[in-house]
């Protein structure tokens, strides 16, 4: 688990300098600081289930195995990229380590997840799906309608709402008079847990309770992990909205750094760190060798019968 | 239980019962001679309706549903005019436009009436945003069913309404109680996980009362308190009123499964039908209320069956009316799109 | 006169006509902070609660919207990008559209929905469509998209203004560009439904609007090189538009090309292109070309996302082949553009 937690971490910081180099186009949401959901999450996983991403879910995808390599060619719009430079960062995919995707549409994941989970139920693979966003989308229609709509059919579904207290530039105090999302899922009765999402440990738990009810037939579960974003809501965002203080006593909450202590990793965490930055090396070359997405490539894909 | 109010007061809240009812078993009779469209009736609700929309004044809006016939003649709406827009009329209330699913009168607090279900919550909400800002005294109601509990609107509706404090009352009419063969998922029904449909309103700190919606005690008092809560700047409220599906709403289109309404079941319960005792005894709230006002003495047989008559003939009327009227024409399909 | 680059002059506007009006309100989501790209900063600051923050509800806050305009207010809702509006369709479309036809009247919605879209800065499939056919396809709805800072501000004063529903577009490719503005309110606001013609000419006619302008004024240098003189409208309000001043200018050339960013099929061009064959069919002496996006969402990679946006080039190409094809009775050549199902 420390292994990956240092890969999303090597790679996003690495994502965010690329960006400043101009090497990566367009909008780049990071999830440094929130790792520990992504992973302790994931752990819970076996490779038949199923993730959704929001926009902000590279993580998510590190977590589930994702290769580094083509998550960040896609990232860097070249042809050797996860959706060959057509998606980007808010639209990856990759099916084979169970991501399916993620979305540039808040709250616009969460049926989609639902429609991957009813198909389980359907094939009867036994799998999971598991849905994340973050507190911005509590107050969306499509959350409350798929809350309803998860629980009346009981599908193996986990909803992890990664809440880290802003959506853009707004507390979320300022949407809602609501504190914790979990209290919707109960509205639905709904199993739900707040847990801090900064111990991985704890997400793990929490997921594993999630995935085996899921798995039993027990139908959803709702996981509200408390965690916080240190970089600002997109690479380029002055957060001028928060107080430098809050980000700062965050740091200390470093979700990395939590498990190395609460595991007794201080001998690994070293190691673990190097290889990581060495894996993201070498991703960073193979993207940047790699082919730019070649406009001959522009009109495939739109339906099978467009397909080159 | 009768609501605390003067004796003129409840026999005039029974006149309305009684013209809606009336209204509504004109239309279904003329649907079944003349081609007039898909529709929604209210029969076995009008004792929810009429006390709760009498609580409102001149000013304060209501928003409402296809199932909308009710509320426009509780808020004194011409059925004339109701029954034109209805066929289609140039003399209807919408000359034609609207037909019955956006049956509207500026005049009497009914800005539109809107078909997507869930679709009046946002603008329930955006009317009491808006008598807030203006600082107006006035009140907004969302009227609508069980099954706009289910709409991504309304959860967001819900939301916006408590974090601003808008004057706006949420009256959820749910009928879906013991409909016969309702399976989940069936429609209609109440596809809702909620245990009960108050729980989808805790979360937001919103007042919420379930009830009886043939009690009309129990729908006055409510509404007053909701009405004097948004008044005060208090903020928003849930009711939920529950009654029992006519038996005639069931099938697709509104028929007269139970035929018509006998007031004299109210005092002779040997007339009822055996086939539709249960509904005849005990679930339709009009006639509940009217056994209410004949005990307390309120009211006698004879005055009851003269509103009725009088109820009859002027829906007969209003249906007359409506058959008779020209349509609009052709070149009016263009008009009023814009300013 | 004042220089503003295009989003100071959408605040700008909306500053005067917050003053003018008491009525007016902004609702969109970061709104007081200034939103994305800044186009309300500091308006809080001076207008206090009129301008207000919302959650990401854009059904809830189109619906509250429509429903505060009907009761007094004229709201000015911020959709942070056109195309999140497909989450609110159901309330603009069923209702904000609507109301006063249902009501023969009775009703009024003045509201204006500020969307920006357009494919710049390789944000994806999500943050980069145009979709004004669809609006311009909607009974009810009016439908502006300015391309210069003295239009955006002028459409925008008069889209508050206007009594009806209003959908005023905003290209992010436009933003940071200067211009001048007038001062004065009675030259600055801009008649809805008014084309203007930018640059003069006698062999083609050119119309587009919204950021495929610089394109369209760039293909008309390109032409000029070469003897061409092209006539390039702005048409600024899509719904409804000017069939006059473009039908005046057919009648001059005979020959008209159509750019605009959204895909092609279906887009407003066709629209255009139908009725100016069934008006101007004599006037004609060769078929009306379109230049528009290949249909495709908007593809994220930098190189795709300059194939999916026509620029000049094609424009040029597009002109050229109206030029080229032979006057009635000879065999049109092959159209440039591809041919898609």
């Amino acid at each position: 688990m420390l292994e990956r937690m240092w890969l999303i971490r090597a790679f996003e910081e690495r994502a965010s300098e690329m960006y400043a180099r101009n090497q990566i186009a367009g909008l780049l949401h990071l999830g440094i600081g929130q790792e520990a959901v992504a992973v302790g999450l994931a752990s819970a996983l076996e490779p038949r289930d199923r993730t959704f991403g929001g926009h902000r879910a590279h993580a998510h995808a590190l977590a589930r195995g994702a290769d580094p390599t083509r998550l960040l060619a896609e990232i860097a719009g070249r042809s050797t990229g996860y959706c060959g430079g057509k998606g980007g960062s808010m639209h990856i995919s990759a099916p084979e380590v169970g991501f399916v995707t993620a979305t540039g549409v808040v709250g616009g994941n969460i049926p989609l997840a639902l429609g991957a989970a009813l198909a389980a139920t359907y094939s009867g693979d036994g799998s999971v799906t598991a849905v994340t966003f973050g507190d911005g989308a509590g107050q969306t229609g499509s959350f409350h309608e798929s809350l309803n709509i998860a629980s009346l059919w009981g599908l193996p579904i986990l909803f992890v709402c990664e809440n880290n207290g802003y959506a853009e530039f707004s507390p979320l105090s300022a949407h809602t008079r609501v504190e914790r999302l979990a209290r919707h899922a109960e509205t639905y009765g709904i199993p739900a847990v707040t847990v801090d999402g900064n111990d991985a440990a704890a997400v793990l738990g929490a997921a594993q309770v999630g995935v085996a009810r899921a798995r039993a037939g027990g139908g959803p579960t709702f996981i509200e992990a408390l965690t916080y974003r240190l970089r600002g809501h997109y690479e380029g965002d002055p957060g001028k909205y928060r107080e430098l203080t809050e980000v700062t006593d965050w740091k200390l909450r470093d979700p990395i750094t939590r498990f190395v202590a609460d595991q007794g990793l201080e001998a690994d965490t070293a190691e673990l760190e190097d290889r990581a930055r060495a894996a993201v090396d070498a991703a960073t070359e193979a993207a940047l060798a790699a082919p730019r997405a070649s406009p001959d490539q522009l009109l495939s894909q739109v339906t099978a019968a467009v397909s080159q | 239980m009768l609501p605390d109010l003067p004796a003129p007061e409840l026999v005039a809240q029974l006149r309305t019962m009684l013209r809606i009812r009336r209204f509504e078993e004109a239309l279904i009779g003329l649907a079944a001679d003349h081609e007039i469209g898909h529709f929604h009736v209210y029969v076995g609700q009008e004792a929810t309706g009429v006390p709760a929309l009498a609580l409102l004044e001149d000013g304060d809006v209501a928003y409402t549903t296809h199932r909308n016939h009710g509320h426009l003649i509780a808020r004194g709406v011409s059925p004339a005019g109701m029954a034109a827009e209805i066929l289609g009329k140039a003399t209807g209330l919408n000359r034609g436009k609207g037909g019955t699913l956006h049956l509207a009168s500026a005049a009497h607090g009914f800005p539109t009436t809107s078909s997507s279900v869930g679709g009046p919550l946002p603008i329930a909400v955006g009317s009491a945003f808006a008598f807030q800002e203006l600082g107006l005294d006035r009140v907004s109601v969302a009227l609508f069913g069980d099954g706009a509990l289910e709409e991504g609107a309304w959860h967001e509706s819900i939301n916006i309404a408590a974090m601003r404090r808008a004057p706006v009352i949420f009256l959820c009419e749910n009928n879906s109680l013991e409909a016969l063969g309702q399976k989940a998922n069936e429609y209609p029904s109440s596809t809702l996980a909620a245990v009960r449909l108050t729980d989808l309103v805790d979360p937001f700190g919103v007042p919420a009362v379930a009830l009886d919606g043939t009690d009309t005690r129990a729908v006055h008092e409510a509404m007053a308190a909701a009405v004097a809560r948004a008044r005060s700047g208090g903020g928003p409220s849930f009711i939920e009123a529950r009654t029992v599906r006519w038996p005639g709403n069931r099938p697709l289109w509104p028929q007269l499964l139970t035929g018509e309404t006998d007031v004299a079941y109210a005092w002779d319960p040997e007339r009822i039908p055996v086939e539709h005792e249960k509904w005849w005894a005990r679930q339709d709230g009009l006639l509940r209320f009217l056994r209410e006002l004949l005990g307390a003495g309120l009211l006698t047989p004879g005055d009851a069956s003269a509103i009725d008559t009088q109820a009859r003939a002027e829906m007969a009327g209003a249906m007359t009316f409506a058959l008779q009227s020209p349509f609009p024409r052709p070149e009016e399909a263009l008009e009023h799109v814009f300013a | 006169m004042s220089t503003l680059r295009f989003i100071d002059a959408i605040r700008n506007g909306l500053d005067i006509e917050m003053r003018r009006d008491p009525s007016v309100v902004v609702l969109g989501e970061d709104v007081t902070y200034g939103g994305p790209f800044g186009a309300t900063k500091g308006l809080a600051e001076a207008h206090g609660s009129r301008i207000r923050d919302t959650p990401i509800s854009e059904a809830t806050v189109v619906g509250l919207a429509v429903g505060a305009a009907v009761s007094g207010l004229r709201p000015v809702v911020e959709i942070m990008y056109i195309d999140f509006i497909t989450l609110a369709m159901d309330q603009l479309v069923n209702h904000g559209a609507k109301l006063r036809y249902m009501t023969n009247g009775l009703l009024r919605a003045p509201m204006v929905i500020r969307a920006q879209g357009g494919a710049r800065g390789s944000m994806g499939a999500h943050h980069s469509q145009s979709l004004e056919a669809w609006f311009g396809h909607l009974p009810g709805m009016t439908v502006v998209a300015p391309s210069t800072p003295a239009d955006a501000q002028g459409l925008l004063q008069a889209a508050i203004r206007s009594d009806d529903p209003v959908l005023y577009l905003e290209h992010r490719g436009l933003y940071w560009q200067k211009g001048e503005v007038p001062d004065e309110d009675d030259r600055v606001v801009v008649p809805i439904g008014k084309a203007i013609v930018r640059r003069p000419g006698s062999d083609l006619t050119i119309v587009s609007w919204s950021h495929m302008m610089g394109a369209a004024l760039d293909a008309a240098d390109g032409l000029a090189g070469d003897g061409i003189e092209a006539e390039v409208i702005d048409l600024r309000s899509l719904l409804p538009f000017d069939m006059d001043t473009l039908l005046a200018s057919v009648g001059r050339t005979g020959r008209l090309v159509v750019a605009h960013e959204a895909v092609t099929r279906g887009g407003m061009g066709a629209e255009i292109a139908a009725q100016v064959q069934e008006r101007a069919w004599a006037e004609l002496a060769a078929p009306v070309a379109r230049v528009g996006a290949p249909f495709v969402p908007p593809p994220f990679a930098p190189e795709l996302e300059r194939a999916f946006v026509r620029d000049a080039d094609a424009i040029i190409a597009a002109a050229r082949h109206v030029l080229d094809t032979p006057a009635r009775g000879g065999t049109p050549t092959p159209s440039p553009e591809p041919v898609e199902a």
